[in-house]
């Protein structure tokens, strides 16, 4: 084991905008430059050469292939500051961190940014695969005969753009239709699922309200807190929304208690901790352990957003900790029904035993320490940045409790992945 | 005196009426009308805004470019020019200088206010140049001064030009990038700046002024300069650049800097059509 231990210091996000608000305009690299600059402005960053940069986005434009390492080109650090593309799907922005952590921990770097950023509202639009096909035979085309050969593969229905869908490309389901399957298997009630929309609408707005965020988040475009949180928002409102995942009467998961399509970008910064000591930074909490899992979703074995219920207990026995040692609980809300299904699972005697491999049911998680500054469902859920939003809000709520607390962290992605981490306040 | 507008004129239209209309107009030696047009409380629209920054190449940030408030102080150059009593016609007119003086960067929830007026009338060899100043205010405070430098060619002052000392030729900039103009950009950024001058439009409306295809407007380059320098620049600077000669579009040109912010704007030969610098405040 290494002697250098890895500490986020701080972070910084945009706040978070629906689809089509006001960041309608803005692309990801936009948005990223954004998230990154207000870092550099809180930490007195400008000009300076950090040992390296890495981020990701879940929606990518073919122009930005090199996204990160173009926001670093165009944010106020030094131009001489490596960078990195990372792509995990919605573990993306919080792979980032183990990357820069693990690079810490191995004396390569002394500091790094981590985070990540997605613009639904500038989603790229594909060539229609049949027209990018014959497009790209007329590039290949060395004589005028088989240019013209390849003109002919073209169809007028090729001039349509294919639009991005949040689908598994193995099922042709859509998450929430995956999730839809999960949730009824669980038996997750409506009201459950309106009841953690609720709470993590009241949490954020009470966090938002006490101040905690006014060093995590800049204002960008004119918004200066998150565009979707509905802090009047109830159980009975949300009860009135109409289902839009799942079949009959027995559809439970609606907009209110499944996450919006957002832009926005967050990102952390991680050091080494004798050198965050050294410039004096806060030391809010250091990244302890990681363990990233996977299911066979497309079998129907497990569901698509399940694999958190499977990192979440190897990672803790790793670490000789029960879900009573922990003092916060970061879940991230893809949709009510998925936290529910995930705590569900973990009581389930049954399934501990036959999936997990325990003699028991694993034990529950107190609703007081889950998700206490509310999750994704109130702050919106751009893809890659979450990640790094929930590590920056963690560390900074297990300094607040003081050394020696413990924070788990989980976030389900597309391809039945999920990251699972440990982070230890300082 | 202060003439107030209650929004922003329609440079567009403006344009369309100077270039086609041929009023009476004064002498130059009649001098530049006095008055000082303003606009109180002139919002950013992000749409736009981020359309500017697509064609300049401007990352979308929360503190607007400094030739973006160009942009906006447009307008009210244009207004000016077309009055009657502007001596001058505003089609043919060249655009030969620009300072901009940027005091502290403005944000892009920031209304502002805006006033132009034209001064600094003078001989110059080639005919008679003026400037148009724009003033930008965030409430009393100044935060954006631009000064666009225009020559009348052929007019007269009925006065001997000045002798210009040859100026000191800036050292050559070795170029670090390529840009490849499209056709169509002249449209693209008439599209965003509101400045739809024939000569920067098609190869058919420039050629009545004088030109065989459509020019890229001056403050396209002077945008795009400022732009590969973005992020690097500091918050209060002063950015002069000179337009030496139009560039025809298609094109692709060379950019250069050395350190300090000296640029230049070049052709394959070498030739430059804009040399500039930037400078902190």
């Amino acid at each position: 084991m290494s002697d250098r231990t890895a500490v986020i210091v701080g972070g910084n996000r945009t706040p978070f905008a629906k689809i089509g608000g006001p960041y309608a305009h803005a692309s990801s690299r936009d948005l990223l430059i954004a998230a990154i600059d207000g870092l550099v402005a809180r930490f007195g960053l400008a000009g300076e050469t950090v040992g390296e940069v890495a981020a990701g986005a879940v929606l990518r434009h073919t122009r930005d292939f090199n996204l990160t390492r173009e926001a670093v080109l165009g944010s106020a650090l030094a131009p001489e500051t490596p960078a990195v593309d990372l792509a995990q799907a919605c573990a993306t922005g919080f792979e980032t961190v183990t990357y820069v952590a693990n690079k810490i921990r191995a004396g390569q770097v002394d500091v790094g940014i981590a985070g990540g950023v997605d613009s639904a509202s500038d989603a790229p639009m594909a060539a229609n695969e049949g027209l990018r096909r014959a497009l790209l035979r007329l590039n290949a085309a060395r004589t005028l005969q088989d240019r013209l050969l390849a003109l002919t593969a073209l169809r007028p229905g090729h001039v349509v753009p294919e639009a991005p869908v949040v689908r598994e490309p193995r099922t042709g389901l859509s998450m929430g239709e995956h999730q839809a399957v999960t949730t009824k298997a669980w038996r997750i009630t409506r009201e459950a699922q309106d009841e953690l929309a609720a709470a993590s609408h009241h949490n954020l707005a009470a966090t938002w309200a006490s101040g905690f965020f006014d060093d995590l988040v800049t204002a960008y475009l004119g918004l200066a807190t998150d565009g979707l949180l509905r802090a009047d928002t109830s159980t009975q409102k949300l009860a009135k929304l109409p289902p839009v995942f799942g079949d009959g009467p027995e559809a439970t998961m609606t907009a209110g208690n499944s996450t919006a399509l957002t832009d926005g970008a967050a990102v952390v910064l991680v050091a080494e901790e004798g050198y965050a000591r050294r410039r004096n930074w806060p030391v809010l909490a250091r990244i302890v352990d990681v363990e990233v899992a996977a299911v066979d979703f497309v079998s129907g074995a497990e569901g698509l957003l399940m694999a958190p219920a499977y990192a979440v207990p190897k990672l803790l026995d790793r670490q000789g900790l029960g879900l009573g040692d922990l003092t916060y609980v970061e879940i991230h809300e893809a949709f009510a029904a998925t936290v529910l299904s995930i705590l569900a699972a973990w009581s389930d005697d049954e399934f501990c035993r036959t999936r997990l491999g325990r003699e028991g049911a694993y034990g529950t998680v107190d609703r007081d320490r889950l998700n206490v500054t509310g999750s994704s469902l109130a702050t919106g859920h751009p893809f890659a940045a979450t990640g790094a939003r929930i590590a920056a809000t963690l560390a900074k709520l297990l300094h607040r409790s003081g050394p020696g607390s413990r924070g788990l962290l989980s976030i389900c992605a597309a391809g039945g992945q999920g990251v699972a981490a440990v982070l230890e306040g300082m | 005196m202060d003439v107030v507008l209650p929004r922003l004129p329609q440079a567009g239209g403006l344009i369309a009426g100077a270039v086609l209309t041929t009023p009476r107009r004064p002498p130059p030696t009649a001098g530049l009308p006095g008055r000082r047009v303003v606009v109180h409380g002139v919002r950013h629209e992000p749409a736009r805004l981020a359309a500017y920054g697509r064609v300049c190449g401007f990352a979308l940030r929360d503190e607007v470019p400094a030739t973006w408030l160009h942009v906006l102080s447009f307008p009210l150059q244009t207004y000016l020019m077309a009055e009657r009593d502007f001596p001058f016609r505003l089609a043919g007119l060249v655009h030969v200088s620009n300072v901009i003086e940027q005091y502290r960067p403005v944000r892009v929830t920031e209304p502002v206010d805006i006033a132009t007026a034209a001064t600094g009338l003078a001989p110059h060899r080639r005919g008679v140049v003026f400037d148009l100043v724009g003033e930008v205010r965030v409430g009393p405070e100044l935060v954006w001064r631009g000064t666009s430098t225009y020559l009348a060619r052929g007019a007269s002052l009925a006065v001997e030009a000045p002798e210009v000392p040859p100026t000191e030729r800036p050292a050559p900039v070795p170029p670090t990038a390529r840009w490849r103009l499209p056709a169509d950009l002249g449209r693209r950024y008439a599209a965003v700046s509101g400045d739809i001058n024939p000569i920067h439009l098609s190869a058919v409306t420039a050629r009545p002024f004088g030109f065989r295809r459509p020019i890229v407007h001056g403050m396209w380059t002077y945008a795009r300069v400022l732009s590969s320098l973005d992020g690097r620049l500091p918050h209060a600077f002063r950015a002069d650049m000179r337009f030496l000669k139009p560039i025809p579009l298609p094109a692709t040109v060379s950019f250069g800097e050395i350190p300090g912010f000296h640029v230049a704007v070049v052709n394959a030969d070498q030739q430059p059509y804009l040399t500039g610098s930037v400078a902190a405040l």
